[in-house]
């Protein structure tokens, strides 16, 4: 790292080289705070959101879903909630006084969100195409499949959609739901009710023979009234994605939701506990078993302050 | 050769005058420093000023300034014992003053140049440690040559370390050319290069345009490089949670500057100073601000490059801190 002596004359310039390039790249670092482009940050997008300080956020929510999302002495309850619960403490809107649960209907869900009524829909939302052409959805956050509940007496009665198609026999699922069009696409008598729990009350007064809704619904009525009905297990259209209505007109929230969705997903996979699975084990998963998380598609990177931390 | 300074009293007096200099530098930079960003932080208010100044004590705004400002100080003490230590290789043997950097390189005892580095290693942040390894070479040169090894030997040793450097960054340069990082990428690929040539002494022509450069150079490089130190808080950024008459509660976004058996004084972020009652506090909670969030999403084997060695030995003891939904809250 001396004089060689086979080079005098050059090691002299060569040094001058290498220290005035060292001096150069010194300054550039010293100086140069803005020397790449910077990744976008979780506070520079929530700054774009319309929730951004306001003092609450509106998250609709269902009611009368057991285990997802029901009122309970004045304060809901659920998976769907508990999920809702953590999107907005992400979002900064840290407990119930901060969030207004607004109860949707199923049908009402899209123009709640059209309307800036609410700010999120969490709850039983599938996504599908025709959808997605009004509203956003992030997630997919669970992927349920649909599934008849039947009171127990009928168990010997009903055991397939063939059973179904017989005369008199009706299913019971709610207007305007992806059950719906499942059904009367196969040719089904269906009694379109205005809510899941109006399906519940006609199974169990026998005026409809049989409940079809996604598994997690059911198995919230199941843990209900587990004397009184069975889930019977048949395969009924294509398993459904659900995830978080977002309004179009708020890409900023559509982004931050999938975040914070796939950053729960994350640390799912790395520690085997999230927010997600909390919230899972809390609600559904004494009835439905042992699941896990979906990753959430078209989550953005984001940089958040937690960024240093070891991934490994 | 007749002109040669007669080795006299301007001789025995320079050494006192540059360690005098230096030391004068080392006290009284950090007290300046402190008092001005006791000024920034109170938002330019005088009677803030005098409010912060009554109640944040010597050692804690020297512990604070030591936590936010060692790696300006440790980036101001190598880059001036580098180039003097280039300096003093260049005029060694010359008849005339050595510059003032390589005085003050002279003077510097082996231990404080080996903390002065020791410090830099652990505080720096690691995109940068490439340049501290170029500035180790420069200073270090004559312990170097002392080893008085072969040219075989110091061959395969440059090797090894380089193909370990190589190794250990390898994932990292190539994740920062996929993203378009180019000045990490620059960070981490050019400075091992430029250590192999920085040692010996420079064309004798350079010697003194360098030195003549280098001190003023230094200085402006080094007060840009303050700005952003100097307005660091001293204070931890708290958001305290305090209840309201109406029901709705109320976020104060700011720094405690001191609380008693009846209120809480806080320096609000948005400015002026908020006394609040004890008795409305309903929680609080302490969060990070926008100066820690980072500008790349390089890592050196699972350690962050904006990271120190000091802080990445921390987040293996506490890997998570998580975030408080407070801290979102807009001031």
């Amino acid at each position: 790292m001396t004089d060689t002596p086979a080079r005098p004359r050059l090691r002299p310039l060569l040094t001058a080289v290498a220290v005035t390039l060292t001096m150069t790249l010194a300054a550039a670092a010293a100086c140069g705070p803005d020397k790449d482009p910077a990744p976008r940050t979780v506070d520079e997008v929530l700054k774009q959101t319309s929730v951004y300080g306001k003092p609450k956020i509106r998250i609709g929510v269902a009611e009368d879903q057991p285990l997802m999302g029901k009122l309970v002495d004045g304060r809901f309850e659920g998976f769907d909630i508990e999920i809702a619960r953590y999107l907005a403490e992400s979002l900064g809107f840290n407990g119930d006084s901060r969030i207004d649960f607004v109860p949707l209907q199923t049908e009402d869900r899209e123009n709640a969100l059209l309307s800036g009524r609410v700010n999120l829909v969490v709850a039983s939302y599938s996504m599908t195409p025709e959808r997605e052409k009004e509203i956003d959805f992030v997630g997919p956050y669970f992927v349920t499949k649909q599934e008849l509940l039947i009171r127990v007496a009928d168990r010997a009665v009903v055991r397939n959609l063939s059973d179904l198609a017989q005369p008199g026999r009706e299913t019971c699922v709610v207007g305007g739901s992806t059950g719906e069009r499942e059904f009367t696409g196969r040719g089904l008598k269906v009694y379109p009710a205005a809510t899941n729990r109006e399906c519940l009350e006609r199974l169990l007064a026998g005026k409809s023979n049989a409940f079809s809704t996604d598994e997690t619904i059911l198995a919230g009525y199941l843990s209900e009234h587990p004397k009184d009905l069975h889930v019977v297990d048949v395969p009924i259209g294509a398993n459904e994605r659900l995830g978080v209505g977002v309004s179009k007109q708020d890409p900023a929230l559509r982004d931050l939701v999938a975040f914070f969705l796939r950053k729960s997903f994350d640390t799912g996979q790395k520690t085997d506990t999230s927010p997600w699975l909390a919230a899972y084990r809390r609600t559904l998963g004494p009835w439905l078993g042992e699941d896990v998380m979906q990753p959430p598609i078209d989550a953005p990177d984001l940089v958040d302050y937690d960024e240093k931390a070891p991934k490994g | 050769m007749t002109a040669a300074p007669p080795p006299g009293p301007a001789r025995k007096r320079s050494p006192w005058r540059a360690g005098q200099g230096f030391w004068t530098v080392a006290v009284g930079v950090p007290a300046i420093f402190s008092v001005m960003r006791l000024w920034i932080e109170a938002g330019g208010e005088l009677q803030t000023t005098l409010l912060l100044v009554a109640n944040v004590g010597p050692v804690n705004l020297l512990a604070a300034l030591f936590t936010t400002a060692t790696r300006l100080v440790t980036m101001g003490l190598v880059t001036v014992f580098a180039l003097g230590a280039v300096l003093s290789v260049s005029t060694a043997g010359t008849p005339r003053r050595p510059p003032l950097f390589a005085r003050w390189f002279t003077l510097a005892p082996f231990w404080f140049l080996a903390s002065v580095f020791g410090i830099a290693l652990a505080t720096w942040q690691i995109i940068y440690l490439p340049m501290l390894a170029v500035a180790a070479v420069a200073v270090f040169q004559r312990e170097l040559a002392a080893l008085d090894w072969s040219l075989p030997r110091r061959a395969a040793t440059v090797a090894v370390l380089l193909v370990g450097y190589g190794w250990l960054v390898a994932p990292t340069v190539a994740e920062a050319w996929r993203t378009g990082e180019l000045f990490a990428l620059g960070m981490l690929v050019v400075p091992p290069v430029l250590a192999l040539g920085v040692t010996g002494p420079l064309p004798g022509p350079l010697v003194r345009p360098l030195a003549a450069l280098a001190q003023p150079g230094i200085a402006i490089v080094l007060v840009a490089a303050a700005v952003p130190v100097v307005m660091t808080p001293v204070l931890p950024m708290t958001v305290t949670t305090v209840s309201t008459a109406s029901g709705v509660p109320e976020e104060v976004r700011g720094h405690v500057i001191s609380t008693d058996d009846v209120s809480t004084v806080i320096l609000q972020e948005r400015g002026g100073v908020r006394y609040v009652d004890n008795d409305d506090i309903a929680a609080r909670v302490l969060c990070p601000t926008d100066e820690e969030l980072v500008r790349y999403r390089l890592r050196v084997r699972d350690v962050h490059v904006e990271d120190s060695l000091l802080g990445a030995l921390g987040r293996r003891v506490r890997p998570f801190t998580p975030i408080s939904a407070a801290c979102r809250i807009p001031a």
